[in-house]
């Protein structure tokens, strides 16, 4: 009886707890939003999204050159202006065009290369399907001799009392 | 017999998804066209001049318009080191021979505008200046990297290339080559 008491009790204690520690991290998520973002960590988050204009697959954010160097500085200036990541990005992509972009953007090409390996899978899965469908037809047509045999001395017995009747 | 057509079925999908991949590769890295040679028609292209550097023409133009005109198109950049060795001989061939016909265009290759300006006004550049938005100009010339510089004639066609910095001799011995010709 003491258990059933207690039982119920003690998962209110637990779901209260739970709760608590949700709505607490919802607020330490809100305070953190609230927070203005750090220039430097914005400054390097977008160039980790932009490409090294001279050096083939290597980020902006991990260039060290004369280039980059000016380039991590105008996204500096345009961050302290105020812009947010998407206008930065956005600026660089009019003066410099969308190879500047780490990750380009799923259009044309770059989206038929993206689907090419789900279209793939699922013409595999396709065929395969097909093919099992086929196979297990052609088993079901195919009867076998001792069937056909009992279906052949029905149809004669059949007869053959449908012959005496009359 | 059923694994067998299986394995054809499934064989000739993966077949044909691989040809398709590589078609598309090679679509995206072929670009159209070559290198611009000596002689050849220079490829036309529009330039946004920057504000303060259209020295008297319109602010977006063609090269096509320049026709008539001995025209240096001179790819620079202001993080070059080697472009800062040619930009005071640009300057000087240009106010040289801009009342005989030549026009200096520079196009700003890969640059922001706040270090351009500056390194503009170091120089005290006065000829057109444009960027060159979205590599159109630079793709269409094909150029290895900058400084990088077409010499063109009054016809359009491309007379010289140059992959390096000039020293203004060189500069006056084409130009006035150029100029002279009717």
């Amino acid at each position: 009886m003491k258990v059933g008491v207690r039982l119920p009790r003690l998962l209110a204690a637990v779901l209260i707890v739970c709760l608590a520690a949700l709505m607490a991290g919802f607020a330490g998520g809100g305070s953190v939003q609230a927070q203005a973002p750090d220039p430097d960590s914005l400054v390097h988050d977008i160039a980790k999204k932009l490409n090294c204009p001279t050096c083939a697959g290597i980020s902006l954010a991990d260039c060290q050159t004369d280039t980059c160097m000016q380039w991590k500085q105008e996204i500096r200036t345009q961050v302290v202006e105020g812009k947010s990541q998407q206008q930065v990005i956005d600026y660089f992509v009019a003066r410099f065009g969308p190879t500047v972009l780490q990750e380009p953007p799923k259009q044309g090409v770059v989206l038929v290369l993206w689907l090419l390996p789900v279209i793939l899978l699922i013409a595999v899965v396709a065929s395969v399907i097909i093919v099992l469908r086929r196979s297990t037809r052609r088993k079901a047509d195919v009867v076998s001799p001792a069937a056909a045999s009992k279906e052949s001395d029905d149809y004669i017995s059949t007869l053959e009392e449908q012959v005496g009747k009359s | 017999m059923k694994h067998k057509s299986l394995f054809i079925v499934v064989a000739a999908v993966i077949a044909v998804a691989l040809t398709g991949l590589f078609v598309i590769s090679m679509v995206v890295a072929v670009q159209p066209g070559n290198r611009p040679v000596v002689g050849s028609p220079a490829p036309d292209f529009k330039v946004s001049l920057y504000p303060s550097y259209q020295a008297g023409y319109p602010k977006d133009i063609r090269l096509s318009d320049l026709r008539g005109k001995v025209v240096i198109v001179n790819f620079w950049a202001s993080w070059c080191v080697e472009c800062r060795k040619e930009s005071d001989a640009l300057e000087s061939v240009w106010r040289q021979y801009r009342d005989r016909g030549l026009v200096v265009l520079g196009i700003d290759y890969l640059d922001t505008e706040a270090p351009a300006y500056a390194y503009l006004q170091q120089y005290n550049t006065s000829y057109l200046i444009g960027a060159d938005l979205q590599e159109k100009i630079s793709r269409a010339y094909h150029i290895t990297g900058v400084p990088e510089t077409f010499f063109i004639d009054r016809t359009g066609k491309i007379r010289k290339t140059v992959i390096q910095a000039m020293t203004q001799a060189e500069l006056v011995s084409t130009v006035e080559t150029l100029v002279n010709e009717q």
